[in-house]
Parts: structure tokens; sequence; C-alpha cells
């Protein structure tokens, strides 16, 4: 029973996904049979997107609502978690991620039971493939184990690569997906190599046995070869690096951001890059934090730092130069990466640099879900919002949904006390109290250059008005795209009010 | 007597300013009559508050301490509350705003009613994030108070003349105009840096929006130009405050982001540098020092009149203020030796290039702009002389600058809004046809030069005076307060060629034949105005016996300061070392409390065998 209930969030997900399975294979399609307006046979689930989301929405946020349950009930009290202890870790941390995880699965499908119908996309398999893509996170954000890291890495994977390419007819959605399963499936080889070079070292599959191995190294009568132990660590590095789209592992990115379905984007930039961040400092904190590891002269703090240096600083270089706002907020995913990476390396030397990572990836969860949200809102069937030209003026044409774009770009420009400016301080003050002061002065030049493109989207909705007989951008109306604002809006105010109480959730949850 | 017609008679000189401000406009309404005769009262009021003697407090008042709370947050709700006002009522969106403001003004001139003495006042704290040892705390000292009352002052005068040239989007408007409000006296009275860094961000959004939308041709790039400045600045502020957080917690082991703490660190030489380095761009920048004063041409020239006043009369005091309240009480050492170099730079950039590009611009606003520069080099100078003098100067000089810049703002905005050009050549001959308009001009051109009489002449008396005797400027003072005085003649120069070129000579231009007289809502925007140079010109006393204590300190803290600095520096350790003074101010943080067990999970010594049995047989 007590397994159960700790694996709750991980079981909802998975439980509702079959019967949303189930549901859309046999219900009775809403629309006849027939070929639809791309010239494609319709789906047995055509017309029904709409319910498909609620129905997966509910099942994430009983996700979510389960993990903050057990988090409340305190994980260390559940006996029994042995059974699955080395593959699967039910504490604080995961449960956190899993509620992050859970929280963009969400916010994805509301977004998608808009924008599928509205741009005539009907293909319902969206619903269930984010909910198996989240069983794959949460499993990713749990994993004690390589076996299971693999297994949720690739879960995760298949589902996204799949909703990239919903939009059947798109060459630009179908490039996306290809390249993005090439690329994917080379780094995720690549992570298996290290994978397998680790097991060969230490003989151990377990991130903590390895961990332990690895502190032996040095000790008279160890067997685990040192230089096989750092090629296995640069290589797991990379392979997580290309999942989280750090620099120089990004090349995939602004392509599978702009072809891909904008809820898919969402899902992508949210919650996979969340789960990712999950497993990265846990493979790190976990296998790789003995003390020579973990130093700036012999372990991965400076290839973690150079990372971030690089990602913050392309990223917000190149989000600059974009014409299209999609894109654009592609680059500025990258960017946020960067700066995550700058807590993942202060780990070296704060307490406060876990915490800060987690409560980082929740604010940057919400404000771009919003935004991803909110661009979905201001296009409507064949007059999708893409380029900045498209939002001239709609400050004053559609001041609600202005409204809400600016809080979420606010939030990610870090101006506060929107939520993403406490993510950033916290990030920030951990990387200086682990005396990285310079990567913290780095990181905060690159916000005011951050600043320049999140502002310029809100120049183009207020200041400017579009060329006479452009084509104009009309929002969408649609109830589901507009609960999911609200509740990006609301927690994106919550966050940035009452900050402390969600970063001691953070706090609490150190692996 | 009964006590009603006594009090009838004590208000006397209410009564004969409200008719006299009634009476003397020709050519007006009732409502406009009864408005300018109101400022009348608040002119008078306002002077017979600060008469020396007559009622100024001497005894401790009871200080209400929600005051700051509701100066600030006042306008900030109004702003809230504009968004739900219906867009198709804009007289009841102006109506309301204006409303919100002069309640605001009437509510801060209770802030003259406290003695200013050494130390805080109307302090208020309360807990906010307690991990972080973030707290909201306001208060106020005599450098602050003639800040936060020019900008009540400033704000609704701003307001009331956008009204009158900008007719689109009125509720955007009002909305900017509060939340700026609120914003800048927030920052003028935190304490808490990180209080502080909020409100000094939080100006930047209404700011943008007010010169993005209501601006002028090239008002993008402005608005563009305006933002990074400030936010690169504000950056790298923010990366010198968590260092400073940090370092707090190295030597007393807790967070605190509280100004009154964190002042007394004395840092390693290098990263007290860096840290002032940090600080020092973010407020030179806003101030705007050469070579970070490109911004503000642009910006002024394409804001909307009301946008320029409010960004002349209080934003650029920001930076003077921060840099006087921080810079100089956090980093004193290296503030110190900086002191010098950058007087020069003050001298050079500010005061004599600012006022030889103001000479040269053909553009009216662009020259306005241009003479801000000069004058803020002023106020600069006079902080790096850090003398008493010099910096109570400094504070005149910067209530100065915004009395009678902003009003120059305003006036240039009036031929604006009648003739749509500011170029000087377009103009010739005004003083013919708009005599009352000429007359002002001049009467702040003067204020604007300094003539003995007017505000101008004290602030810069001072400065210039105070530079001769400073010690901390070495042995260029003198030279340096000659500059100064030579940047003086400038303004003249430059003030007095366009006066000539706009007002006086042939009328020429026939546009220029049918001009109309400031109306009744400009004259009562001026009004005000012209009282404030009168008054700080003939009694400068009053302002300055307010501040008197807290300089004072202020400048005994930034000697102490930069004498312990020069003692640890010689060490070769550059490790933290302990703090200076001890914490005696009111509202200084305590160490929290140790964090105790969470209740469901009881600690380890709690279910030890024989917790608890100490002392038992």
């Amino acid at each position: 029973m007590n397994l159960l209930f700790a694996l709750s969030p991980l079981l909802a997900v998975a439980g509702g996904a079959l019967l949303l399975m189930l549901a859309e294979a046999l219900g009775r399609p809403a629309v006849a049979e027939g070929i639809n307006a791309e010239g494609l046979v319709t789906d047995a689930g055509a017309g029904r997107a709409p319910e498909l989301a609620v129905g997966s929405s509910v099942v994430l946020f009983c996700g979510a609502i389960f993990s903050i349950g057990v988090w409340l009930y305190g994980p260390e009290k559940l006996s029994g978690l042995d059974a699955v202890a080395p593959y699967f870790i039910v504490d604080r941390f995961s449960l956190f991620f899993s509620f992050v995880v859970c929280l963009g699965g969400a916010l994805a499908t509301l977004l998608g039971g808009g924008y599928l119908p509205e741009h005539s996309i009907d293909r319902t398999e969206f619903f269930s493939l984010v909910l198996w893509a989240s069983v794959g996170a949460i499993a990713l954000s749990a994993a004690g184990d390589l076996l299971t890291l693999f297994v949720g890495l690739e879960t995760m994977s298949l589902g996204v690569y799949c909703m990239i390419a919903l939009r059947r007819g798109s060459l630009k959605a179908s490039e996306a997906a290809l390249k993005y399963f090439l690329l994917g499936s080379f780094a995720a080889a690549v992570q298996l190599f290290g994978a397998g070079l680790l097991y060969g070292a230490t003989g151990h599959t377990d991130l903590a046995g390895i961990g332990k191995a690895i502190r032996t190294i040095g000790e008279a009568g160890s067997t685990v070869s040192a230089p096989m132990v750092l090629v296995a660590m640069v290589m797991s590095i990379v392979g997580l690096a290309f999942k989280v789209g750090a620099v120089p592992f990004h090349m995939w990115t602004p392509d599978a951001y702009e072809g891909a379905p904008t809820p898919t984007t969402t899902y992508m930039a949210v919650a996979l890059k969340s789960a990712a961040f999950a497993i990265l400092m846990r493979v790190l904190v976990l296998s790789f934090g003995d003390d020579r590891l973990l130093s700036w002269g012999t372990g991965w703090p400076p290839i973690v730092a150079t990372l971030a240096i690089l990602s913050m600083t392309l990223g917000n270089v190149v989000a600059g130069r974009q014409d299209s706002v999609k894109r654009m907020l592609a680059y500025s995913s990258i960017a946020h990466a960067g700066y995550a990476l700058v807590g993942v390396a202060a780990i070296l030397g704060s307490d406060q640099a876990e915490p800060s990572v987690s409560f980082y990836l929740l604010t940057y969860t919400v404000s771009t879900a919003g935004a991803f949200g909110a661009l979905i809102l201001c296009g409507s069937r064949g007059r999708e919002a893409v380029s900045y030209e498209d939002l001239a003026g709609v400050g004053r044409r559609h001041p609600a949904a202005a409204l809400a774009f600016s809080l979420f770009l606010l939030s990610l420009a870090g101006v506060p006390p929107a939520a993403g400016f406490f993510g950033k301080l916290y990030i920030f003050t951990a990387a200086t109290e682990a005396g990285l002061y310079w990567l913290t002065v780095l990181g905060l030049l690159n916000s005011a250059i951050g600043a320049y493109y999140y502002l310029r989207v809100m120049v183009y909705m207020y200041m400017r008005e579009p060329v006479p007989g452009a084509p104009v951008a009309v929002p969408m109306k649609s109830s589901m795209v507009n609960a999911a604002l609200i509740i990006a809006a609301f927690a994106v105010a919550l966050l940035g009010i009452f900050p402390t109480q969600a970063l001691q959730l953070a706090a609490t949850a150190l692996p | 007597m009964n006590p009603l017609a006594a009090a009838i008679v004590a208000l006397w000189p209410y009564a004969l300013a409200f008719v006299v401000g009634a009476a003397v406009p020709r050519r007006q309404g009732k409502g406009e009559r009864f408005a300018i005769g109101l400022s009348a009262v608040l002119g008078v009021a306002f002077l017979r508050g600060l008469w020396p003697g007559a009622e100024a407090p001497s005894e401790p008042s009871i200080e209400w301490p929600h005051l700051l709370n509701v100066i600030v947050f006042l306008p900030i709700l109004g702003a809230i509350a504009v968004l739900f006002l219906p867009r198709q009522a804009p007289r009841l969106l102006k109506r309301f705003s204006m409303a919100v403001l002069l309640v605001d003004f009437v509510i801060s001139l209770w802030l003259l009613g406290a003695p200013m003495t050494e130390g805080w006042h109307f302090q208020y704290i309360a807990e906010w994030l307690p991990s972080f040892g973030i707290r909201y705390h306001v208060a106020i000292d005599g450098v602050s108070l003639w800040l936060v009352l020019l900008t009540t002052l400033s704000s609704p005068l701003a307001l009331y003349v956008s009204f009158g040239s900008i007719q689109k989007r009125t509720k955007e408007l009002c909305f900017s105009f509060l939340l700026l409000h609120g914003a800048m006296l927030g920052a003028f009275v935190a304490l808490d840096l990180f209080l502080f860094y909020l409100f000094w961000e939080l100006v930047l959004v209404p700011m943008i929006l007010i010169i993005g939308i209501w601006g002028g041709v090239e008002k993008i790039k402005a608005a563009y130009k305006f933002f990074l400045y400030t936010m690169a600045g504000s950056m790298l502020m923010l990366a010198a405050i968590l260092y400073l957080v940090w370092s707090f917690k190295q030597v007393e082991g807790y967070y605190t982001f509280d100004y009154l703490a964190l002042r007394r660190l004395v840092l390693p030489d290098t990263a007290a540098w860096l840290c002032f380095a940090g600080f020092a761009i973010a407020f030179l920048i806003k101030v705007p020092m050469w070579p970070f004063h490109t911004w503000l041409p642009d910006a002024h020239v394409q804001a909307p009149t009301g946008g320029s006043v409010i960004l002349a009369a209080v934003m650029l005091k920001l930076g003077t203020y921060g840099y006087l309240r921080f810079c100089m009480s956090l980093f004193e050492g290296p503030a110190w030796q900086a002191g010098a170099t950058l007087a020069w730079i003050a001298l050079l950039g500010g005061v004599v290039y600012g006022a030889l590009c103001a000479w040269r611009q053909a553009d009216i606003k662009r020259l306005v702009a241009y003479s801000s520069v000069a004058h803020l080099g002023f106020v600069m100078l006079g902080l790096f002389s850090a003398t008493r003098s010099g910096i109570e100067g400094a504070l005149l000089q910067m209530v100065n600058h915004g009395v009678s810049t902003g009003a120059l703002f305003i006036l240039v905005g009036v031929v604006y809004d009648r003739r749509h050009t500011r170029m000087a050549s377009e103009y010739g001959g005004l003083a013919k046809v708009m005599p009352i308009y000429a007359a002002l001009f001049v009467l702040f051109t003067m204020a604007s030069i300094g003539v003995p009489g007017t505000n101008g002449f004290v602030g810069e008396y001072m400065v210039i005076m105070s530079t001769i005797v400073s010690q901390a400027l070495g042995r260029w003072a003198t030279s340096q307060a000659a500059v100064a005085a030579a940047g003086v003649i400038l303004a003249a120069v430059y003030m007095l060629s366009v006066v000539q070129k706009v007002f006086f000579g042939p009328l020429d231009n026939p546009k220029n034949k049918s001009l109309t007289d400031v109306n009744s809502r400009e004259a009562v925007a001026l009004a005000p105005l012209v009282v404030m140079v009168f008054i700080i010109g003939f009694f400068p006393k009053l302002l300055l016996d307010r501040m008197h204590d807290s300089v004072t300190g202020v400048v005994g803290r930034y000697v102490d300061g930069r004498l312990a600095y020069q003692d640890h520096r010689g060490r070769v350790d550059t490790v933290l070392e302990p703090l200076l003074g001890g914490p005696t101010e009111a509202g200084y943080p305590q160490r929290p409390a140790a964090p105790t067990a969470p209740s469901e999970a009881p600690s380890v010594a709690a279910i030890l065998p024989g917790a608890g049995l100490e002392g038992a047989p």
C-alpha cells in the first residue's frame, strides 16, 4: 500500500494514459471518416480534441496533486520503498520534479486542446503521447539507476519525436522531427556508451553504487580506473546536455521548436527540460559527487560552467536577432538552460544551489508555458502569430492577450517582482556563495541582453501599429487556452509574491 | 470672539492667497479660477509650514509609522484601480488619477511636521522573505525628505500638463503615471537593498511605456536605448548587492539585505572596488554622467512633455540620490579615492561639455536636455566634494534642477503644442505675441542660470564654495572650483542665446503671429514652480535646516569609513574584516533565531533515551 502511494504520481499518469488511449480508440468519432482539408484520412479521434484535452489535463493535474500529497506526507515515512529503491528513488527531489513535469504537461495539453482544433490538426494521439512522455519524464527524474535513466529518457524522447511530427502535411514539421530524432538518437547513444563505460569501470549500474565505487579511487585495492570514469562522466554530461539544450549541443533546438506545433514546443521547453535537469543534477551529485570530481581543478564544474556561459551568451545574442517570436522563444530557452546550468555549477560550493535550480525550473515552467500560450492565443486558423510584425498593435486590439503576454515576458526577463526574477536571484545568490562571481556577473549582463528581445515583443504589441494591408493576427477564442493562461499567470504572480514558501519546498528536496 | 471667527481670522493668509489667485488671471472660467486659487493656497501653506520659528516643530512629534506606506502604496493601488475603470470615460480616469496624486501630495506634506533630527524617521519594518533576510524597510531622513516632496509635487504637475497635449490612450497614461510615481517614491524611501532594487527596476516599465507610446518620431529607438542603458547598469548593481549580502553572511552568519547592516562591512580592497564600480556605473548611467549620457537627449526629445518633466525632475535624481546614499556609505574608501577623478569627469564631461553641446543645439528641447547634463554635473561635483555644505548644496541643486528644468520642459511643450516644432530658428519675437509666456520663460531661464534671488544661485554657490575647501578633491580643488564657476558663465551663454533667438528680435515668421499665450492649464501647472523658485531663492534655510543633521551624519560616516578602509588596506591578507561600529541604530536587522526543527520530523536529540531527564535522580 505504501508502495502504491509512493508511486501514485507515476501510476496515476500511466493509468490515465491507458484509459485515454482506450477512450480515443474505441470512442465514437465526432466526425465521419473521410478526407480532411489536408487531403489525408481523418482519425478515429477527429473532432474530439477538447474532451481528450480536458481528460488528459485532469490526469496530469491529478499526478501533480499526488506528487504534492506524497511530498507533504513525507516519503521518508513510507516503508516498503526498498522494493524499488535502487531503481526508482521516491524522495522530495523527485517528487518536486514530478510536480513540475505534471504541471508543465497539464498546461501543454490545455494549450493543445485549443490549438489543435483551431489549426485543424486532427491528431488526438497528441494527448496520449503527452501522457506517456510524462510517464517517461517522471521516471527519468526519479531514476536511481542507469537502466531506469535510459528507459525514462527514451520513453520521454520517443513521445516527443512523434509530437513534433503531428502536422503531417508540413515539410517543416517533418524536418524538425527527423532532425531531432537523428540527433537525439546520437545523443542517447553517447549517453548509453557512457553508461556502459561506467558499468565497466565500477561494476555498478545504480548511481549511488557508482558514486561509492568512484570514491575508492586512489585507495589501496581499488580496481576502478580513473581515466575511464572521466571519459564516462564527460559522455554522460554530453548526453544530458543535449536533452537540456545547452550550447554546443543545441543545434536541434531552434528547428525543432519552430517546426513543432506550439503545444509540443511548450512541452519540450518545460517538461522535457525540467526532467533532464533533474537527472543531470542527480547523476552529478550521486555518482560524480566525490571531492575530486566536485572540484574546480579535476572535476565537472568547469565543464558545466563552460556550457552555462556558452548557452547564456549564444542563446541571448542569437535570440535578439530572430524575426520569428517562436524561434526567439526557442533561443531564449537555450539561454535559460544556461542560467540554470550556472546554478548546477554552483553545487561546487553552495547548499543553496540545488534548491535554487529546482525553484528556477518551476518559475521557468510557468513563465514559458504562459508565454507560448499567449503566443497561441494571439493567432487563429491560417493566421498564426509567428513574427514580430504579426503582433503589432495587439496591445490596442486585444488588451487582455497582450497583458498576459507582457506578464510572462517580464517574468522571463527577470523584472521584479515577477516569479522569474526570484528564480534568477536565487541562482545568482548561490553562484556568488560558491565563489563564481564572474559567472554571476556574466549571467546578469546576459539578462540585460535578454531583456532587449523580451521588450521588443512588448514594443511591437503596444507601440507599433500593423503596416496597412498586411495580414493581421486575429486572436483565437478558446476557453482551454484561457484556462491555461490564467493558471500560469496565477502561478507567476504567486511565486513572485511568496517566493520563500516555494523555495522552501525546493530546499527540502535535496537529492 | 467665538472659535469659528478665530479660526477664520487665523486662516486669513490662505483666504487672501485664494482671492488673489482666483481674481488676478484674466479670461478664465470658474473652475480654472478655483484651481489657480487652490494652488496659491497650497503655496502659502507650504511657505507657512516651513517658516523658521513660526511653526517649525522642535519637539519630537509622534510619527505615524504607516505614513510612508500610505505615500508609496496609494499611487500603486491607484494604478491598479485605474485598470478597472472604463476606458470610455477619460474624464473619470483623469479626475481619479489627479485626485490620487493630489491626495498623495497633501499627505506627503505631513512629513514636514517632523523635525529632521539625525537618524531615521517614519520608519516602518516588516519581515518579507525571512529566509533570505529580505525585509520591507522604509524610512526617510533629511536627505530623502526633499526628494520625496519633489516627487509628490512634480508628478501631479506633469500629469496635468500631459492631459493638455495627450488625448489618446488615457487609461494607459494614467496607469503609467501612477505606477511610476509610486515606484519612484519607493526607491527614495527604501532602506533594504532588495526593496530598493525592486523599485528601481519597477520605475523602468512605466517610463518605457510613456516614451514608447506617446513619444515622438524616433520614440522606439529612444525607449530601447533608455531601457538597455539602465538595465545593464542595474544588473551590475544586482551582482554587487549579492556579493555584499554574501560577504555579510561570511562575517555575521546570517543573510540580510538591510542597508543599515551592510554599510558596516569593510570589504577587501579588490572586492570593494569592484562592488563600488557595480553600484557607481548603475547610478552614473542614471544621472547621467559622461560618457553614459547619450541616452538622455534621445529620451528627453522623444518623450512627451509630461514624461520629460518626470524624467528631468525626479528620475535623474534617483542616480544622484543613489550615489549619495549607497556608493558613499557602502564603499567609503573607493568612493573617496575615485571622487577626485570623477569630479573632473563631472566637470569636463558634464558641466563644460554638456554646456557646449547645449549651446550648439538647434532644437530647444534638446538644448534643455543637455543643460540637464550640465546641471547634474554640478550636483555630482557637490557630492564628490564630500563637505557638509557641498552635499547640502548638491541636495538643494537636485530640487532646484527639478523645479527649473521641469518648468522649462513644460514651457517648451507649450510652443510645441501650438506649432509642432521645437527648432529655435522657427521662432523669433515671441515676446510680442506671448508676453506672459516670455516672462515665465525668462524667469525660469534665470533660475536655471543661477541668478541671485532665484533658487539656482544658492545651490551653485554652495557647491562652488565647498569645492574650494574640499579635502576629498585634493590639490586640484581650487582649479576645479574655477572650472565650475566658468560653467555657470557657459550656462548663461547657452540659455540667454536661446532666449534671445526665440523671444526677441523681429517677429518675421507669419505662422507665429497668431500664437495664443499660455492657457489656464499651463498656468496652473507652472504657478507652484514659480512659487518654489522664489521660496528656495530667498529662504534656502527652510530646506537646508531640515537636511542639516542628516547630512552631518552622512559626512561623518563617510570620513570615518574611509579611515577604517585605509587602516585595513595596508594588510596583506584579503580576508573579510570585522564590521565597523556597532548595531545600535533603530531598525537594525537582528540575527534570526535558530531554526526550530519541523514538528513532523523530531530532532535526534529529542528521541534519544534520557533526553529531558537532566537533573533527575
